[in-house]
């Protein structure tokens, strides 16, 4: 059954990119005897007959995730997300310290356990990567304005 | 003969700097360390590490010595949390369970340990040294290659790759069609037509290439430890203070080196790499003891040493097609692969002329990185059995924190962080339905250059499809693609008409 859920969500990404290759990419000058679309056409082609194999003769029949999992699983996923969305605005340091304390907080780590991994996470992170290493990392839109204000 | 000496020496005067031979050892150190770490894999370890790899600036072939040093300490350490926590980092290191862990469970863990570290030595350089010999080779014949031949090339590597890697061929393709696709995504470099980009500036210059690792083996290896999690706690043995004995090396000696050179052979194979490699090994050599047969799997000498050489071997063996011929042995080499690419390094017959430089100072990286991977791995060992003890709930985290920080200080873009987590999902979704991921990084690295050959084939033939069956060079790989495909179907439908006869 999963698999054919799943399968059937491909057919139809892979169903649309099709029809894209098939009437819309069109080079308005023909360089090459193939062009642009003809390679997504071979592929779409190809891609829809695996599929169409997958559904017919399904081998995973159940995900095996049961319901908790899911929770816990979308819950760490929108952790991601708000880090991602935190990330510029808020800075590595501080993004990371609570991404860090609340992600290993809910997989089961103490709470003085989870401040310290964050404290080490976020500032020492920062010290390594950015002081030491030198990369790019976001300083924090918020705190930029703030400081550029307070002159 | 006189080439491979005088670039041996130009490589480790490249490799011999300094600068290079602290990354060699700090890229084995952490590769070991990442690959020690339960349920991540080599190809996990070089993902997450990749984009930092970049983005500190190095020269390409230090950069590049620093990720083949990664890789490499990855599939040795590899063995660490398969013998003694009996978790497989990755589908290499299953065959190192079945020997590897009731052998620590016995109490001789040291044992187990140094005696897989020099099996893994002795198969590492082994392939090493074949490959030296063999690369430039195959580099001069690959010169003559035309576009066509290179389809034919890439066909062959899909359809051992079909038929090898995974359980069900059907996935795998549909795994590689997948990265074929998402390969297409962007401006169409020979017409300047858009594809797939709905206008979304993002995506004009396609789908970065680290951003698709990243996803696909950082962040859905991250959901899969989430899940795996709650299913158990993790026990550790101890490692003791036995250790390997000239009396096991004399029982193995002839195991490790027919491994190595299985090991070096199923390596070359485009697409497969070292889980196919050591699976066999192992198979052979457990054929091969006959009586003694039957101890395999309840703590064999010979049958630790098996996939441990083959699984080092083919990691070597890997790296000579993507070398050669730009079309990568394994998941991991495709990664790395992707790596030269994005330092505008074309690999492929030409490397070992243009950039001399970065084909031999990798290969003399190698002979260095296997050394300091055993003296590393000798003493160290019970280091790196300590890092089994990190909780799950700051490795997983950890990497995420560690994947961000590669992606977004590349070109400092928040939409690419979204698109990791994004890939993230749906590489879990796969993995769930028993796809493996490997085969999709494949497609993808090599989608542009399947495309530009044949679209560069049929431009000299006017549009005539016959072009791609004309020369011998070709027809002979299309020949390699149908046995690859029919031998194993072929062999396994006799072993289960045997099975039934028997039954």
């Amino acid at each position: 059954m999963a698999d054919r859920i799943f399968s059937g969500v491909l057919f139809l990404v892979t169903l649309a990119y099709a029809v894209i290759a098939f009437t819309s990419i069109k080079a308005p000058f023909q360089y090459d005897p193939l062009g642009p679309e003809t390679w997504p056409q071979l592929l779409s082609v190809v891609a829809l007959l695996c599929i169409a194999h997958v559904f017919w003769r399904p081998d995973v029949h159940d995900a095996g995730v049961p319901r908790m999992m899911w929770v816990r699983l979308g819950y760490m996923v929108l952790l991601m997300l708000a880090y991602a969305e935190l990330y510029e605005r808020l800075g590595f340091v501080v993004s990371t310290m609570l991404y860090a304390g609340t992600a290993s907080r809910m997989l089961g780590a103490k709470l003085v356990n989870a401040a310290i991994f964050a404290g080490v996470a976020g500032i020492g992170g920062y010290l390594l990567c950015s002081v030491i290493l030198d990369m790019n990392l976001p300083f924090g839109e918020w705190f930029e304005v703030l400081l550029s204000s307070g002159e | 003969m006189d080439t491979i000496f005088s670039g041996l020496a130009t490589g480790f005067m490249v490799a011999l700097t300094p600068f290079n031979l602290m990354l060699v050892m700090g890229g084995c150190f952490f590769g070991t360390l990442i690959g020690a770490l339960p349920g991540i894999g080599p190809i996990n370890g070089v993902a997450i590490l990749l984009p930092i790899a970049y983005s500190l600036g190095f020269p390409p072939e230090s950069a590049l010595i620093l990720l083949a040093g990664i890789y490499y300490g990855a599939e040795y350490g590899g063995r660490i949390s398969s013998i003694l926590l009996n978790v497989p980092g990755d589908a290499g290191a299953v065959m190192t369970t079945l020997d590897g862990n009731p052998m620590a469970r016995k109490g001789e863990a040291g044992r187990a340990l140094s005696l897989s570290a020099v099996a893994s030595f002795i198969g590492g350089t082994v392939s090493i040294v074949l490959m030296t010999l063999f690369a430039p080779v195959l580099s001069k014949f690959a010169v003559t290659f035309s576009p066509a031949d290179y389809v034919a090339l890439m066909v062959f590597a899909f359809a051992s790759l079909a038929s090898l890697v995974g359980k069900n061929p059907t996935k795998t393709l549909l795994g590689a069609l997948i990265g074929l696709m998402l390969a297409t995504i962007g401006i169409d470099a020979n017409t300047g037509v858009a594809r797939y980009a709905f206008g979304i500036p993002d995506l004009l210059a396609g789908i970065d290439f680290l951003i698709v690792v990243v996803g696909l083996f950082g962040m859905a290896e991250l959901l899969s430890l989430v899940e795996e999690q709650l299913s158990g706690r993790l026990k550790t043995l101890p490692v003791d203070k036995s250790f390997v004995r000239w009396a096991d090396m004399a029982k193995a000696k002839w195991t490790i080196l027919r491994c190595s050179i299985i090991g070096f052979i199923i390596g070359v194979l485009p697409g497969t790499g070292a889980s196919v490699a050591s699976a066999v090994a192992y198979g052979t050599e457990k054929r091969l003891a006959g009586e003694d047969g039957k101890l395999f799997g309840t703590g064999d000498v010979r049958g630790l040493a098996a996939p441990e050489s083959a699984n080092n071997a083919a990691a070597g063996g890997a790296m000579v097609p993507m070398l050669t011929l730009g079309i990568p042995g394994s998941g991991t080499t495709a990664i790395l692969l992707g790596a030269l690419l994005m330092f505008n390094i074309q690999p492929g017959p030409l490397l070992f002329t243009q950039h001399p430089e970065i084909a031999w100072g990798l290969i003399a990286s190698m002979y260095v990185g296997n050394v300091a991977l055993l003296l590393i791995n000798l003493p160290l060992v019970g280091l790196f059995a300590r890092l089994l003890l990190i909780p799950q709930h700051y490795l997983t985290p950890l990497i995420a924190i560690l994947s961000f920080v590669g992606i977004y200080s590349i070109v400092g873009n928040p939409f690419d962080l979204f698109l990791i987590v994004g890939l993230g999902v749906f590489g879990w979704f796969l993995k769930k339905m028993q796809f493996s991921l490997a085969p999709i990084i494949l497609g993808f690295v090599l989608g542009g250059l399947f495309e530009g050959n044949l679209r560069r084939a049929l431009s000299i033939s006017g549009g005539d499809w016959g072009i791609l069956f004309e020369d011998y060079q070709s027809l002979l790989l299309y020949g390699l693609a149908i046995l690859v495909v029919v031998g194993p179907a072929y062999v396994s439908y006799r072993n289960r008409k045997a099975a039934k006869l028997n039954a």
